[in-house]
């Protein structure tokens, strides 16, 4: 069990990595993303992207190669109809609104999911066949993009503030595919995209169990649709193409297998979150006229790197298994969260003091001090509450690295790399406590 | 194949027959009724009635010869378990008579609410459908390979017969000409989608190549460079990037379809970043298109003082040498094998990666033909020229019968797909559809196109 966890987890490495990349720059470049009302934006914006990937999410682990092209005009689709029901007066409750968005998105997922098991043709042709079919019917309700969504959703996309609806509906998705995969559903899931054969015979009713996938996929396409319409307040026919290309890149960029059988909610999530920043982050360069052909060349320079990584992973994972992507998540996690606090905290400290060329103000800026009055002093004074953090984040740090290290050691049967790595830091720890502690002026380590 | 080809089956002699007759009485009502002379009104009916009769024979038994073992043995287990009553005719044409029946209940239901959609075109039409029908399932079962085709000529044959029924002007030169000017720009799209296809890969770069060629041709034409080389140049980028496509999806072939979704969408990023610098007009180029690229594809082109443009006959041309290519020459063959299966066929020397970087190489050129041919039809550079393509490709092959899978087709069956798809594209525009319910059509109708033939086997039937 321990073995396929691994497997599964190693190709979050890549969106983590891409992550921290895109983080930094993102909030150096636009400082504006750490405030309240720029983390609550960027939430309300990425929602859509980030329900859109789920939904390709477990009809890809449900395997026989299925890529709903047509995620994203079914998006559209459920988008044009909330905003027509509610020019025609007919549904504006927000109970009327999810239920009619979450039975649209449900049943036409059953339908497809009827068409593989059933008709039997290939899941592409049946794909294909729903982007066009649904392309044509969002234009012949909505010819051009308009209309207007319930009133109740007005308020939703202000995002002055991270905890909107939005937040919640992104919660309760994330929450509840967690839930799901604690299931035995979800193991026959997995286990009918890994071998759809051996499945068979190993007594899943497999047709069941497509269905199910196909059930959750419309779910968060049609919730995935609501935070749509709440963002951008109205209807639009013509999203579709660009959402479904979006999220199949998000898709592929978190390491779910379009083959079938792997496939996380963590990975899905980093790869939305990776486009979002891509496409934030290219906002923050003045290109001009071609914006958006830049976003498009990086998009599709995106997708291919991250196909070709995917290969690259097993034979990249030999030689790396002891870095677990939850210790490289929460290294990287410490570094960026270093910057979006320098970041956020230049105006309060740029200046502050009288000297701020010295040198030492560089190191109150980074480490949160109050700005020193008297020069930079080496005796810098902690509050009780910064001596916890850092404490504490470098504990943690230490405490995974070291976890990991005790784990893979423990299975080696040589001593790697880095376990040479972290006894050399030890060494060097011990001497320079030494080389401190041990000068005649301060006493010596024994007094 | 002898002068006089009959089928070995009855029931096809007489069915041959049977339309062969029903078709010349069509004739003959038609013509007394138009007042022809009475002696020039039976000259051709029965001149209709001996032509068509060989021809269907001739269909019949090219399709029928090679089936011939498989339909004896199934005769022999056939004859064990003949029950008669309502519940064997149920139990054998469920899915043809639920079908049947579904479409009449349509039709009533049409017909009883709207007046306006009482009329003969209507009620032809409605029939011919259900001959489809009645074909499709009917017929078809007798043919084990080319089935497709089959159905695919059958539902063409059909089209045609509705539009000419039911549109002012369908059979008229212009719109034949349109038609066939569209399906040769499809067509020579279709030729890489389908190399492609029998290998077992998807190319979805294709219309961004052909957007990107179609701006790009205008943008070095406008740079100076003189039209021809152009012209060539962005045919040999086109396949430069069909290489691309190859060489990085070798290693990933069942992502084939994303991998080359993201090498169209930044090689399209690219162009169009190229072309904008320096330019006010982000991303459209302007600029003018020489005569003799204009003559190629427009309408109102001529080759050699025929009024029609050369398109039509490259197209012809393409078909041609593509069709006789794939099924004599070493690389059609190998082709076949490898999509086949691609293990024995490796083991017998033959170099897979060398036969999916060409298929995708030939897929890109040709798509860049395509651009830079749409260039001369339209007079001016637009990135989303191709944008159509994206699935029309798809479908055509689809449609066409060539399994996606790989191994099974042919650009034959291709041409059929795509003549069904423009035809009917002419018919729904004929009858007054706007783009939107063309697409929404289109999408409906591929599913039951190839649920007729290439459905896959049980999950029970693979174990």
């Amino acid at each position: 069990m321990t073995e396929s966890r691994g497997a599964q987890n190693t190709y979050l490495l890549i969106p983590i990595l891409l992550l921290a990349i895109l983080a930094s720059i993102a909030v150096i470049r636009g400082p504006s993303l750490v405030s309240l009302a720029g983390f609550g934006s960027a939430i309300i914006v990425a929602a859509p992207l980030i329900l859109a990937t789920y939904a390709l999410m477990p009809i890809a682990i449900a395997g026989r190669g299925t890529v709903d092209l047509a995620v994203g005009p079914l998006l559209a689709f459920v988008n044009v109809s909330i905003v027509s029901l509610n020019g025609l007066g007919l549904v504006t409750s927000p109970l009327g609104v999810f239920v009619v968005a979450i039975a649209i998105g449900v049943i036409y997922q059953i339908l497809f999911a009827l068409m593989i098991i059933v008709v039997r043709v290939q899941p592409i042709i049946v794909a294909l066949s729903g982007f066009l079919a649904l392309s044509g019917i969002n234009r012949v309700i909505l010819p051009r993009p308009g209309g207007v969504a319930p009133d109740w959703m007005i308020s939703w996309s202000l995002g002055n503030t991270i905890f909107s609806p939005v937040l919640l509906i992104l919660v309760l998705a994330t929450g509840g595919w967690l839930l799901f995969t604690l299931s035995p559903f979800f193991k026959h899931l997995r286990m009918m995209g890994y071998d759809e054969r051996a499945a068979f015979t190993a007594g899943v009713s497999i047709d069941v169990v497509r269905i199910g996938a196909h059930v959750i996929a419309g779910i968060f396409v049609s919730l995935g649709a609501i935070c749509y319409t709440a963002l951008i307040a109205s209807g639009d026919p013509m999203q579709g193409t660009t959402m479904s290309l979006t999220a199949v890149t998000a898709v592929v960029l978190g390491g779910v297998s379009l083959a079938g059988g792997r496939g996380t909610v963590t990975g899905a999530l980093l790869g939305a979150v990776n486009l979002f920043l891509i496409g934030y982050v290219l906002t923050t360069f003045q290109f001009g006229t071609v914006q958006g052909f830049v976003t498009q060349l990086l998009y599709g320079l995106t997708l291919i790197a991250s196909l070709l990584l995917t290969m690259l992973v097993p034979v990249v994972g030999r030689h790396i298994s002891f870095i677990s992507p939850f210790a490289a998540f929460m290294v990287l996690g410490i570094v960026v969260a270093a910057i979006v606090l320098e970041v956020s905290t230049a105006q309060t400290y740029v200046g502050a003091g009288p000297n701020p060329a010295v040198a030492g103000d560089l190191m109150h800026r980074y480490l949160l001090f109050p700005p020193a009055t008297d020069g930079p002093s080496l005796a810098i004074s902690l509050s009780p509450l910064q001596k916890l953090l850092f404490v504490a984040a470098a504990g943690i740090a230490t405490l995974v690295v070291m976890m990991r290290v005790v784990v893979v050691e423990a299975t080696a049967r040589r001593f790697g790399a880095f376990g040479h790595v972290v006894v050399a830091c030890f060494l060097l720890l011990l001497l320079a406590l030494v080389a401190i502690y041990g000068q005649p002026a301060r006493g010596g380590l024994v007094p | 194949m002898t002068l006089m080809p009959l089928p070995r089956s009855t029931f096809l002699l007489v069915l041959n027959l049977a339309l062969a007759l029903i078709v010349g009485a069509i004739g003959f009502g038609v013509g007394f009724v138009q007042g022809e002379l009475a002696q020039n009104v039976l000259l051709f009916t029965v001149i209709t009635v001996a032509v068509l009769f060989w021809l269907a024979n001739y269909v019949a038994v090219a399709f029928e010869n090679r089936r011939v073992p498989a339909a004896a043995k199934a005769g022999d287990a056939e004859a064990d378990d003949e029950a008669v009553g309502f519940g064997s005719i149920w139990a054998a044409n469920r899915a043809l008579i639920i079908a049947m029946v579904l479409l009449l209940i349509a039709y009533l239901i049409i017909t009883v609410t709207v007046p306006m959609f009482r009329t003969i075109g209507n009620l032809i039409a409605f029939l011919v459908l259900e001959a489809i029908l009645v074909f499709a399932f009917k017929v078809s079962g007798v043919f084990v390979h080319g089935r497709s085709a089959f159905i695919g000529l059958i539902v063409l044959i059909a089209l045609i017969v509705i539009s000419a029924f039911t549109i002012d002007g369908f059979l008229s030169a212009a719109n034949i000409k349109a038609v066939l000017l569209f399906a040769a720009f499809l067509g020579i799209a279709c030729v890489g989608q389908t190399l492609v296809a029998l290998l077992g890969g998807l190319d979805l770069s294709i219309p961004f190549v052909i957007g990107t060629a179609n701006i790009g041709l205008l943008y070095l034409i406008g740079l100076g460079v003189p039209s021809w080389l152009g012209f060539a140049a962005v045919i040999i980028i086109g396949g430069l990037i069909g290489f691309l496509n190859g060489v990085l999806s070798y290693r990933l072939q069942g992502q084939a379809l994303i991998v080359t979704l993201g090498t169209g969408f930044a090689v399209a990023g690219l162009v169009q970043i190229v072309t904008s610098i320096g330019s006010q007009f982000s991303g459209n180029v302007f600029g003018t298109v020489p005569s003799w690229l204009s003559n190629l594809a427009a309408m109102n082109g001529s080759t050699f003082g025929l009024s029609v443009p050369p398109t039509i006959l490259l197209w012809l041309l393409l078909s041609i040498v593509v069709v006789i290519a794939l099924r004599y020459s070493a690389y059609g063959r190998y082709i076949y094998a490898l999509g086949g299966n691609r293990r024995s066929a490796m083991l017998i020397g033959i170099s897979e990666f060398k036969y999916w970087v060409l298929a995708y190489l030939i897929s890109g050129a040709f798509a860049a033909l395509t651009g830079a041919l749409l260039l001369g039809w339209s007079g001016g550079g637009f990135i989303g020229v191709g944008d159509q393509y994206l699935f029309t490709t798809l479908a055509a092959v689809v449609i066409g019968g060539t399994s996606l899978a790989g191994g099974y087709g042919g650009y034959g069956f291709t041409v059929i797909g795509v003549l069904v798809l423009q035809v009917l594209s002419s018919f729904l525009i004929g009858i007054g559809l706007k783009y939107e319910w063309q697409q929404f059509i289109f999408g409906l109708l591929i599913l039951p196109m190839v649920a007729l033939y290439s459905r896959s086997p049980h999950i029970r039937a693979q174990v």
